[in-house]
C-alpha cells in the first residue's frame, strides 16, 4: 500500500499548508459582516458637453477621481471596482455615516468661477447678510418641528441663493480646468485653514484675466458649485490689471480643517469627466454585521456537528472516514478562499456551509455503493474499490450540474451573489478532490489493517456470500438484483483492472 | 421499505399537482393584490430601507417599542406609505422603515425623526443601524438578471444531461426542476400574502442552488436506471427497472437530503435574520427536490418509455 501512504502524505501536506495559510492570512470579511458602506455609482452621459457615450477611458478617469476623493475622506482599505461598462462600486469599510460619503461622492458638482457685475457692491453685502441670516435660522429651526416657520425660512433661503446668482456673470472658467485643490494651513493660528488651487494652462490664463478685471475694484470672485455660491473671495489691488498669474491661488476665509477639506474635495469633484449618480447604497453597522455572522456561524457549525454524528451512527467506521474527509475538505476550502482572495460575505458563508452538506453527498454515494457490494457478498477490498468506481459517474454528473448553476450566478449576479457563487463553486470542486483522493486512500489504508476488518464496523453481520443466505430480507431480493450480481461479477474484473 | 413508484404513480403525481396548484392560486391572488406573483423587496423594486437599532446590552433593553408611536411620527413628517416593522433579535431591538427612494436629505430627515421618536425607548446605536438604498433601474436589472440566470442554468443543465444521458432523461430532469422551483415560489407566495415576507436577491441565489442540488438527486437515480438498463439486456420491463433503481438509491436520497437540510435547519432556527428566509427557501426546495427526483422524474420517465416501446411494438406488428 505504498501508493496509498504516499497519497495520504500528500493530502496531509496540503492540509498543513492550508492550516498555516489560514493562520497567517485569514480570508477577508465582507462589508455586511464587519460593517461599512457600499455605494454603486453610475456614470451618465452629458450631451451638453458633447459626451454621448461612456467609454472605458471615461470610467478610468472617473475611478481615479473617486479614488482621490475617498483618500480625502480618510477611509483606509477602501476598494473601488469597475462594474459593467458604466458603474463603479465603492466599498468603504467602517463607514457608518453614509450621508458623508454620499455628499462627497454623489454631488455631481459642476464647479465654475464667476465675476461680480459692476455696481453691485452694496447689493452683494445686503444679499450675503440675508443669506447668512437665513442659514443660521435654518439650523435653529431644523429640530424645532415648526413646519410653517421651516417652510418660510426655506423660501427665503432659496430666494437669497437665486438673488445672489443674479449679480454674478460667468467667466468661462470651470471645474474641469482645475487641476488640484487642497486644504493647507493658513498660518494664522492652529485651527485656521485655507484652500490652495492649481489650474491648468487655459484655466490659469482665464483666472489671471478674471482676477485682473476685478482686482482692486472691491468686487469679488464668485465660486459656484452647482449654481450655489460657496465662496466669494476678494482680489487685492496689487493684482489689478495683470491678475493672479501662474495658475495658482488660495481661497482664504473662516475655514477649519474639516470645512477646508470638504471644500477642497468639492472643488476637485468638478474634475469628474461625467456626472455620476448614486444608484445603490448599502450600509451596515459594525455590530449588526457581527451579530448575524456569529449566530449564523454557530448555527451552521451546530448543524455540521449533527451531520458528523449522523455519519458515524449510520455508516460506522466508514462514517469516521467520511468525517475526517469532511473536516479536511472544510479546512482546504477555507484556505483556498484566502488564496483566491474571496471576500466572505454572509451569503458566501451560507454557500460554504451548504457545500459541506453537499460534500457529504459524495461520501454517502460511495458508502451506499460499498454496502451494496458487501451485501452482494463481495470481499471488503473489492467492495470498496467498486463503491468508488460505480459512484464516480453519479458524483461527477451531479456536481457538474451544480457548477453550471454557480457559473450562471457568477456571470449574472451582483456583488453579494457573486460571493455565494464563488464559495459554492470552489467547495464543489474541492469536495470532488477530497472524495476521490482522501476518502479512498483512507479506506484502502484502513482495510489493509486486519484490526479494522470486522464486519460489524461496516454495519454487516458477516462478509462474504453467507450474508445473503442467512439474512431473510436479502432472500426476498428481486430478480433484478440477482441479475445484477451475476453481471457485476464479470464486470468487477474490468473495474479492478481500471483502478 | 420498498416503494412501487410506478404502480402508485397517480398518487404521487396528484400530491405534486395539488401543491403546485395551491402555489399558483397564491401567486394569482398575490398578483391581484401586489401586482407580482411574489412580494418583491427593495432589491428588485428599488427604494430605501432604514433600520435603526437601540443601544442595549443583554437584559437592560428597556420597555418594548410601540410601533404606533413610531408610525405616527414617521407619517407626520410626510413619509406616508412607508412600511414600518419592528426588528428583534439577540441583543437587538429596533425598527425598520421602508419607503420609496429618498434623497440624502430626505433620508437624514427620516433618520432624525426616527431617532427622536425612539428616544423614550433608548438611545439609537449607529453601529446597529443599516441602510439600503436601491435605484429603481438597478432593482429591475437585478430581477431581470436573476430570472435570466435561472433560465440559463436550466438550459445549461438540460444540455449537459442530454449530452451525458439522452434527450428524454434531460427533459424530465428539467421538468422535475420546474416542479421544485414552482413549489418553492408557491410557498413564498403564500408567505408573502400571509406574513408579508419579501423576496430579495438571496431568493434568486436559493432558486439556483435548488436547481443545482435537486438535479443531483435526479441524476443519481437516472444514473442507476441507465446502469441497470445496460446490465439487464432487455429481460426486465422498464417499469421494474425504474422501481428497482429508485429503491436501490433510496437510502442515499434520504440520507443526503437529511445531511444537507440539517445545517440549513440550524441556520433557520438559530441564525441571523438575514439568512432566515434564505435557509427556509433552500429547505423547501431541497425537500421538494428529493420528492420530485424519487417520484416525478422516475415516474414520468417510466411512462414515457413504456409508451415509446408500445408504439414500437405496434409499428413492428403493422410492418409484419
Amino acid at each position: 500500500m505504498g501508493k496509498q501512504s504516499r497519497l495520504l502524505a500528500f493530502v496531509l501536506a496540503i492540509l498543513l499548508g492550508a492550516v498555516y495559510l489560514i493562520v497567517i492570512h485569514p480570508p477577508k470579511l465582507g462589508l455586511d459582516l464587519r460593517g461599512g458602506a457600499q455605494l454603486t455609482l453610475q456614470a451618465k452621459t452629458n450631451p451638453e458637453q458633447g459626451i454621448n457615450e461612456i467609454t472605458p477611458r471615461i470610467m478610468e478617469t472617473a475611478k481615479f477621481v473617486v479614488e482621490q476623493r475617498i483618500n480625502g475622506l480618510g477611509v483606509s482599505e477602501a476598494t473601488i471596482l469597475l462594474s459593467g461598462n458604466n458603474q463603479l462600486i465603492v466599498q468603504l469599510p467602517g463607514v457608518n455615516d453614509p450621508a458623508q460619503a454620499e455628499r462627497v461622492l454623489g454631488t455631481t458638482a459642476q464647479l465654475d468661477f464667476r465675476k461680480q457685475k459692476k455696481g453691485t457692491e452694496s447689493e452683494l453685502r445686503a444679499r450675503l447678510q440675508i443669506l447668512q441670516a437665513a442659514t443660521v435660522q435654518r439650523e435653529l429651526l431644523k429640530n424645532s418641528g415648526d413646519q410653517k416657520a421651516i417652510a418660510e425660512n426655506e423660501t427665503t433661503y432659496k430666494k437669497s441663493i437665486e438673488d445672489l446668482k443674479g449679480i454674478f456673470e460667468r467667466t468661462g472658467l470651470t471645474g474641469n480646468m482645475l487641476k488640484d485643490a487642497v486644504a493647507s494651513p493658513s498660518g494664522n493660528g492652529p485651527d485656521s485653514w485655507q484652500v490652495a488651487l492649481t489650474f491648468d494652462d487655459k484655466g490659469g490664463d482665464l483666472f489671471a484675466k478674471t482676477t485682473g478685471e476685478i482686482g482692486g475694484t472691491g468686487r469679488v470672485l464668485g465660486i459656484f458649485l452647482d449654481d450655489k455660491l460657496i465662496s466669494s473671495p476678494s482680489v487685492g489691488p496689487e493684482f489689478q490689471g495683470k491678475g493672479i498669474s501662474g495658475g495658482r491661488a488660495v481661497i482664504t476665509g473662516n475655514f477649519t480643517l474639516d470645512s477646508a477639506t470638504e471644500l477642497a474635495l468639492q472643488l476637485r469633484a468638478g474634475a469628474l469627466p461625467v456626472p455620476v449618480e448614486i444608484v445603490e447604497n448599502r450600509t451596515v453597522g459594525a455590530t449588526l454585521g457581527a451579530d448575524s455572522i456569529l449566530s449564523s456561524i454557530y448555527a451552521g457549525v451546530a448543524g455540521l456537528v449533527l451531520v458528523l454524528i449522523f455519519m458515524v451512527l449510520y455508516y460506522r467506521i466508514l462514517g469516521v472516514v467520511a468525517d475526517i474527509a469532511l473536516i479536511t475538505y472544510a479546512v482546504i476550502t477555507y484556505a483556498l478562499f484566502s488564496l483566491l482572495g474571496v471576500v466572505l460575505t454572509l451569503p458566501g458563508i451560507a454557500g460554504f456551509i451548504l457545500s459541506i452538506g453537499m460534500a457529504v453527498d459524495a461520501n454517502v454515494l460511495i458508502f451506499e455503493r460499498t454496502r451494496e457490494e458487501l451485501k452482494a457478498g463481495r470481499t471488503l477490498y473489492k467492495s470498496v474499490e467498486a463503491g468508488f468506481y460505480r459512484a464516480w459517474s453519479s458524483i461527477l454528473d451531479s456536481n457538474v450540474t451544480t457548477l453550471i448553476a454557480c457559473l450562471t450566478l457568477f456571470w449574472l449576479g451582483s456583488g453579494f451573489v457573486k460571493g455565494f457563487a464563488v464559495t459554492l463553486g470552489v467547495g464543489v470542486i474541492v469536495s470532488m478532490f477530497t472524495a476521490i483522493t482522501l476518502s479512498r486512500s483512507l479506506m484502502l489504508a484502513m482495510i489493509s489493517n486486519p484490526q479494522f476488518r470486522k464486519p460489524e464496523y461496516y454495519g454487516m453481520k458477516a462478509f462474504g456470500k453467507i450474508s445473503t443466505v442467512t439474512t431473510d430480507i436479502e432472500a426476498e431480493t428481486e430478480v433484478v438484483d440477482d441479475h445484477n450480481d451475476k453481471t457485476d461479477n464479470t464486470k468487477d474484473n474490468t473495474s479492478g483492472a481500471v483502478l | 421499505m420498498r416503494l412501487d413508484v410506478v404502480k402508485n404513480a397517480r398518487l404521487y403525481l396528484t400530491i405534486s399537482t395539488a401543491v403546485i396548484v395551491a402555489g399558483i392560486v397564491a401567486m394569482v391572488l398575490s398578483f391581484q393584490q401586489l401586482g407580482s406573483p411574489l412580494r418583491l423587496g427593495i432589491d428588485f423594486t428599488g427604494g430605501s430601507s432604514v433600520t435603526l437599532g437601540l443601544a442595549c446590552n443583554g437584559d437592560t433593553c428597556g420597555k418594548p417599542i410601540d410601533i404606533a408611536v413610531v408610525r405616527q411620527a414617521v407619517e407626520s413628517k410626510g413619509f406616508a406609505n412607508s412600511v414600518i416593522q419592528l426588528v428583534e433579535g439577540k441583543d437587538l431591538k429596533g425598527v425598520s422603515v421602508r419607503t420609496a427612494h429618498l434623497s440624502t436629505e430626505e433620508r437624514e430627515k427620516l433618520k432624525s425623526t426616527l431617532t427622536e421618536s425612539l428616544k423614550q425607548y433608548g438611545e439609537v446605536d449607529p453601529k446597529k443601524s443599516q441602510l439600503d438604498e436601491v435605484g429603481a433601474a438597478i432593482g429591475q436589472q437585478a430581477l431581470r438578471n436573476g430570472l435570466l440566470a435561472i433560465l440559463l442554468s436550466f438550459a445549461g443543465i438540460g444540455i449537459y444531461l442530454a449530452f451525458r444521458f439522452q434527450l428524454d432523461y434531460a427533459t424530465f430532469a428539467v421538468l422535475a426542476l420546474f416542479h421544485d422551483i414552482f413549489v418553492t415560489v408557491g410557498a413564498f407566495s403564500v408567505l408573502g400574502l400571509t406574513l408579508g415576507v419579501e423576496i430579495d436577491s438571496l431568493f434568486i441565489v436559493a432558486m439556483l442552488t435548488i436547481c443545482g442540488f435537486s438535479v443531483n438527486d435526479t441524476v443519481v437515480i437516472y444514473d442507476r436506471i441507465r446502469e441497470n438498463v445496460k446490465l439487464d439486456a432487455g429481460n426486465t420491463s422498464f417499469n421494474d427497472l425504474v422501481n428497482a433503481s429508485v429503491n436501490q438509491t433510496l437510502g442515499r436520497s434520504i440520507n443526503t437530503s437529511m445531511t444537507a437540510t440539517l445545517p440549513l435547519l440550524a441556520i433557520f432556527l438559530f441564525g441571523g435574520a438575514t439568512l432566515r428566509f434564505f435557509s427556509l427557501a433552500l429547505i423547501i426546495g431541497f425537500l421538494s427536490g428529493a420528492y420530485s427526483s424519487i417520484f416525478n422524474a422516475s415516474i414520468l420517465l417510466a411512462w414515457w418509455r413504456s409508451r415509446q416501446t408500445s408504439k414500437l411494438k405496434q409499428s413492428t406488428v403493422e410492418a409484419n
